[in-house]
């Protein structure tokens, strides 16, 4: 045929090499570097400036949140503790109005007879009864009682000058006994000495009763402070300040009780009982009206320390300085309320360091619960990281399983599995985690376990979206002539699928996958925010952020929250950035 | 069948497409893509295609590979029905029917080096023994014009033209006996169209191929068929051997085509047919003849009663009320043989103008 000859300029063109010359383009053949579509577009992905800086966030985000873990000298759940002064409670002190009673040992004097001492007291009544008991008081300064029992000897009958005695049993009188109480009854007196003792006389009619009286006990509002904790015996002994009370009164410089001489130097309001030994003075006591006590039994409050502390209160201050049981000097302050006095003491005490601001132990500070900010923030970044990996492998699987199947078979398993897309497309995500994280509080699920329960219950509620792409991607794919093609030329299903199709699906399927890591990661740090996601002592940058939710917190500790908000934004915009830089890297056309 | 060199033959075939819609997809239509077309091919003969876009003419060529579903119809390949046959046996019949796509870039897998593309189905169906294999597909590719370092490269690397060589060694390297070459051209640059022709027409000659070669550009059509349908809204109107239906169209619709060919002589005069409006939908086809809504010959007739294919001699087919001997209708349409006798060498005279300005 002539047209042949005509059409073939060459008939030995297609054999022969050189045929393909004129369709070599310059950017062909010998001349470029030959790249696989895998370098290329790492190639395209390498230039793409936001993507690197994605990239290199990404890597930061990594390195930060796995290997910060490592160097971190800290722990995830280290309490940070700090010492402080803080005024403690030392001792009280008050101004006694009160009477203060000091009963001999082996004495009974409290309750009724209390009431009716100080009954007969505001009455001026010298005697007065509680029970079968009588007592009777005298006055021997200024609030200053003694108290006495009297005990019934002997009734008696004056009659024409003589005295018929009627004794109580068991008791003995002697000839000059009586002899000096009927001189008292003669003159009518109705109490009269006799040795030691002073002895009563009541009427009643023309029986009279003697009765003698028996010290008991003492009121006095002195308050007596021992130098030495074994003077305190002494000084609740109703020996000692009676004779200690009596020198007062009397303005003695000494007194004496059981041999030992005792010696008193007054001082304004106070005064100090000094006792006598080896022809030396050691201080023994102070007296004076303020009652002081320590707040613990630990502390034993030096006579020294209430001396100053008095001096401190009369003079009306704040603070005073004085030593302690361990010999230290100290500071102290007074609190007055009314007329109660609080020392407090400077003592440091262990405290948790919460919201420390940022320094060289805790560069972002601590947190409210005393924990290293930036520390939690590296394990936070694990957990959030490693949510949204997992989840988003789920995602994966489930997606591509479904996806793939209903793209691939078409029809109507397709028809049904996207109806089931569509169906857990319709499941309204927010309000179902949030009734499954407060139903897990109710049961207070353990924090690990709330971790997989939350990233199971993600992925389920997450795959739709990959499924419809890969769907998507699958369907055009079979319609593309290189899928029909590996039909035609016979190849087994299996390889076309795994050679054909899952290579082409992979890219969208790595972009997807990219992008919905972002997006994991801020899901799952709104629920910790909102506390239903990971929850404390596990930390999660969205748990570390609910630090806002406190006013306070979020205005004053900034270091708290913010960095931990910084990083999600940081961590999402570089899932977003490396995923577009995929997307266009993968497919330039698709570049807007 | 009956003939020994028949190697395809397809009776009656239809291949609709369902339209569906709604939340269960329901089907609410039919596409008739192809409805009933009925051809042969020879064993190393070449058919040509032809009608406009949308008529149906991709769907013939991947229905008679099975590539889809069929309708309604048979197809022969040898003498066997290829829908008749399991999976197995339909994969292991596969080698021998191939198909080249219009579109040389989307027909090749992006992630696979060249080589693997056209060697992966050799290896697949064994054509040669391993230790032959490199060999083989090193030849296959040179005799399509491609290098051995090629092998290597992604299809991404390679123009239009070279992508068509790809896809024609893939198909070459199966050894058919029949392609389907769906506009191989089309896509390509007027300057590399020729080399792909010649390309095809000498490996026809030389692994004897039977082609189905489907192009709306006529002149491609004219210069490799030996055969030639005409299909208009899926169904084939007219069919007859080259010169035949080239020197003496029936059906108005060809003629109508053929009247388009451009002719650059001006003393070669030829009335154009101009086609009024556009092709209908195959979803919703014109009753009866589906060319009446643009036939300037239509009759009443016509848009009711469907035309059948009759034999106007020598195996030229018509499917027009026009040659219905009981159509009782004067009206002949005018050939214009002229025209149409110019069309061969005009064709001729561009080719040699394309093939000059770009050398060897
Ligand atoms: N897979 C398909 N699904 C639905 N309709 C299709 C499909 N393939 C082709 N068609 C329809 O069938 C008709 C014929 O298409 P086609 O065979 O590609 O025409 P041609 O190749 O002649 O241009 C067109 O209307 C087209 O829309
Ligand atoms: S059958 Fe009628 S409408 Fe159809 S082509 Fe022939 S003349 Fe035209
Ligand atoms: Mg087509």
């Amino acid at each position: 045929m002539t047209e042949n000859k005509t059409f073939h300029t060459d008939p030995d063109e297609v054999k022969d090499p050189n045929a393909i010359q004129p369709e070599i383009h310059l950017d062909d053949v010998q001349r470029v570097k030959v790249l696989s579509p895998t370098m290329l577009v790492l190639k395209r992905f390498l230039r793409n400036q936001l993507a690197i800086l994605g990239l290199a966030i990404l890597i930061f985000m990594f390195a930060f949140s796995f290997l910060g873990g490592l160097f971190s000298p800290y722990r995830q759940q280290q309490v940070f503790r700090k010492y402080e002064l803080i005024p403690k409670e030392y001792a009280a002190a008050a101004i006694n109005k009160d009477l203060r009673y000091i009963v001999q040992t082996g004495e009974n004097f409290s309750g009724p007879s209390l009431a009716q001492f100080v009954l007969a007291k505001n009455k001026g009544e010298p005697v007065f009864s509680a029970g079968d008991r009588d007592y009777s008081y005298t006055e021997k300064g200024e609030d200053f009682y003694l108290i006495s029992e009297l005990k019934v000897l002997t009734d008696v009958i004056v009659l024409a000058g003589n005295g018929r005695f009627t004794p109580a049993a068991g008791v003995e009188l002697t000839e000059d006994f009586q002899t000096a109480a009927l001189e008292a009854l003669k003159s009518s007196q109705t109490a009269f000495e006799y040795g030691d003792d002073e002895y009563f006389i009541s009427r009643n009619g023309k029986m009279n009763t003697i009765s003698v009286a028996h010290e008991i006990a003492l009121a006095t509002k002195l308050v007596f402070a021992a130098y030495e904790p074994e003077a305190q015996p002494l000084l609740n002994s109703l020996d000692f300040v009676e004779q200690a009370q009596l020198a007062l009164i009397n303005d003695a410089d000494s007194f004496a009780v059981g041999g030992v001489l005792y010696r008193i130097v007054i001082d304004e309001d106070s005064a100090i009982i000094y006792r006598s030994q080896d022809d030396e003075d050691h201080p023994f006591a102070s007296v004076s009206n303020i009652i002081v006590n320590p707040i613990s039994p630990d502390i034993f409050l030096s006579v020294d320390f209430k001396r100053t502390l008095n001096e401190a209160i009369a003079e009306g201050k704040t603070t005073f300085t004085a030593v302690t049981q361990n010999g230290t000097e100290e500071t102290f302050t007074i609190n007055r309320v009314h007329e109660t006095y609080t020392v407090y003491a400077q003592r440091t005490s262990q405290l948790i360091d919460m919201y420390a601001p940022p320094s060289n132990e805790h560069l972002l500070g601590t947190d409210g619960n005393g924990m290293d900010v930036l520390t939690r923030l590296m394990y936070g970044g694990r957990i959030s990281l490693l949510v949204g990996f997992v989840v988003v492998f789920f995602e994966v699987i489930l997606g591509v399983l479904i996806g793939g199947v209903a793209g691939f078979f078409g029809g109507i398993i397709d028809t049904i599995l996207m109806r089931i897309v569509d169906l857990f497309n319709s499941i309204p995500f927010y309000p179902i985690v949030i009734i499954l994280g407060s139903v897990m509080d109710t049961l207070k699920v353990n924090p690990y376990a709330r971790i997989f329960i939350l990233m199971t219950v993600l992925g389920l509620l997450g795959w739709t979206n990959i499924a419809r792409v890969v769907r998507g991607q699958i369907l055009s794919l079979r319609e593309q002539d290189f899928m029909v093609a590996t039909e035609a030329t016979g190849i087994r299903i299996s390889r076309r699928i795994f050679r054909h199709l899952v290579p082409n699906v992979m890219p969208l399927l790595i972009v997807q996958a990219t992008l919905a890591l972002g997006n994991i990661i801020i899901i799952e740090a709104t629920l910790s925010f909102l506390g239903l996601g990971v929850k404390y002592p596990i930390a999660s940058w969205g748990n570390i952020i609910n630090a806002a939710t406190n006013l306070h917190v979020m205005t004053s500790y900034w270091y708290v929250w913010i960095p931990a908000g910084i990083l999600i934004v940081l961590t999402v915009l570089g899932f977003n950035f490396v995923g577009d830089g995929l997307r266009d890297a993968f497919d330039p056309k698709m570049k807007r | 069948m009956n003939d020994n060199n028949t190697m395809l033959e397809v009776k009656n075939l239809q291949k609709f497409f369902p339209i569906k819609s709604g939340f269960f997809g329901r089907v609410v239509g039919q596409v008739k893509a192809v409805d009933g077309v009925s051809f042969s091919i020879e064993r190393g003969k070449t058919m040509g295609l032809v009608g406009e876009s949308g008529c149906g003419k991709t769907t013939v060529g991947k229905t008679i590979l099975r590539l889809n579903s069929k309708t309604g119809g048979e197809v022969y390949f040898n003498g066997k029905e290829i829908f008749g046959l399991g999976n197995a046996e339909m994969l292991k019949m596969r080698p021998h029917m191939q198909i080249i796509f219009q579109d040389p870039y989307s027909s090749l897998s992006p992630r696979l080096p060249v080589g693997e593309i056209i060697g992966e189905a050799v290896r697949e169906h064994q054509i040669v023994p391993p230790n032959e294999f490199d060999d083989y597909v090193t030849r296959i590719m040179q005799a399509c014009g491609l290098q051995e370092y090629h092998k290597d490269r992604y299809p991404h690397e390679f123009s239009g033209g070279q992508r068509q060589r790809i896809c024609i060694a893939r198909a070459l390297a199966l050894n058919p006996d029949f392609v389907v070459c769906d506009e191989p051209v089309s896509a390509l640059d007027v300057s590399i169209q020729a080399q792909i022709i010649n390309l095809l027409e000498d490996l026809q000659k030389e692994f004897n191929l039977a082609y189905l070669f489907i192009s709306h550009d006529l002149s491609v059509v004219q210069h490799i068929s030996d055969t030639v349908g005409v299909m208009y809204l899926g169904n084939l109107v007219e069919f007859a051997n080259k010169d035949e239906i080239f020197s003496n169209p029936l059906h108005p619709y060809t003629k109508a085509l053929f009247s388009a060919i451009p002719i650059p002589d001006p003393t070669v005069r030829r009335n154009r047919i101009i086609l009024e409006g556009s092709i209908p939908s195959p979803a919703n086809p014109p009753s009866g003849c589906k060319f009446h809504t643009r036939c300037t010959y239509a009759m009443e007739r016509c848009k009711v009663e469907v035309p059948v294919q009759l034999d106007k001699g020598n195996g030229h087919m018509v499917a027009c009320h026009l040659y219905d001997d009981n159509s009782g209708s004067e009206k002949q349409p005018e050939t214009d043989e002229a025209s149409f006798r110019a069309i061969g060498e005009q064709y001729d005279k561009a080719n040699e103008n394309k093939t000059e300005s770009n050398p060897a």
